[in-house]
């Protein structure tokens, strides 16, 4: 496997989740949109294009799933971030060495009632091609998603 | 009531709340104080406007879930209006667009 594209490390812990946010929103946008200008000085997240919500809405679960459960919101151990991008694909590795997590453990929520908690899971599971996890130490969170081809235009007959 | 990601203002016929930005798990707590607040007061009708809220996590949807089960429970109203690209996504994966009638 190359090297990674990008590499982060930072605490554990909530604080640092915007950053982290942040610098998975922009990978996504080198998918979505490579040829688009980016202005990554704007304030407001473009979250617009489809991917890059599912991927952002996936990982910043991930991200407090790791500073929640696994630090326990204590902060005290760190999480290491790599991403490799593709022209169609982004691949997000998160590793910490919190406590080791059951994944196989967390129910799917029944989605005809209105739920207060317990959706993180789902929805990285719903938005992602692929969650993987790998208790540790570290632990290892492996989170995959294709860029779908746009839908072919309709002709107009002939 | 209001912070950086959301302000409350109250008429004669409903409450408006708008929120803005991120409502995630470090800001859905602030969000969560002010609908204990909200409903300490049995609002008849709640109109929440996400129009400027761009991204929203679980602990986000879970105020909001608060917030519609609570003032319902009261015998209130509630209408949540105005979610679009990320947010929206999220509500109809988790099937609560049709609760919410986004």
């Amino acid at each position: 496997m190359s090297p990674p594209a990008v590499r982060l490390s930072m605490p554990g812990s909530l604080r640092y989740r915007a950053v982290a946010v942040r610098v998975v929103a922009e990978a996504c946008r080198l998918v979505s949109r490579p040829d688009a200008e980016g202005d990554a000085s704007s304030p407001a997240y473009d979250l617009t294009h489809p991917f890059d919500a599912a991927v952002v809405s996936a990982f910043a679960e991930i991200f407090n799933n790791i500073a929640i459960h696994a630090y326990g919101r204590r902060g005290d151990g760190g999480i290491d971030i790599a991403i490799w991008v593709t022209d169609d694909s982004i691949e997000v590795e998160l590793r910490d060495h919190g406590s080791p997590f059951d994944l196989s453990s967390v129910p799917v929520p029944a989605l005809d009632e209105l739920h207060e908690g317990g959706m993180g899971i789902h929805i990285a599971r719903s938005l992602l091609d692929e969650v993987e996890y790998e208790p540790g130490p570290p632990n290892l969170w492996r989170l995959r998603k294709r860029l779908e081809a746009a839908p072919a235009r309709a002709s107009a007959g002939g | 009531m209001s912070s950086e990601n959301f302000k409350v203002t109250t008429t004669a016929d409903e409450t408006r709340i708008q929120v803005r930005g991120m409502l995630d798990v470090n800001t859905a707590p602030t969000l969560a104080e002010a609908v204990d607040e909200l409903m300490a007061k049995r609002p008849a009708r709640v109109l929440v406007d996400l129009t400027a809220l761009d991204i929203i996590d679980s602990s986000g949807v879970a105020v909001l879930v608060k917030l519609y089960k609570g003032i319902r429970a009261q015998g209130g109203q509630v209408q949540i209006t105005g979610a679009r690209d990320q947010p929206l996504a999220i509500f109809k994966l988790l099937r609560m667009d049709k609760v919410f009638a986004l």
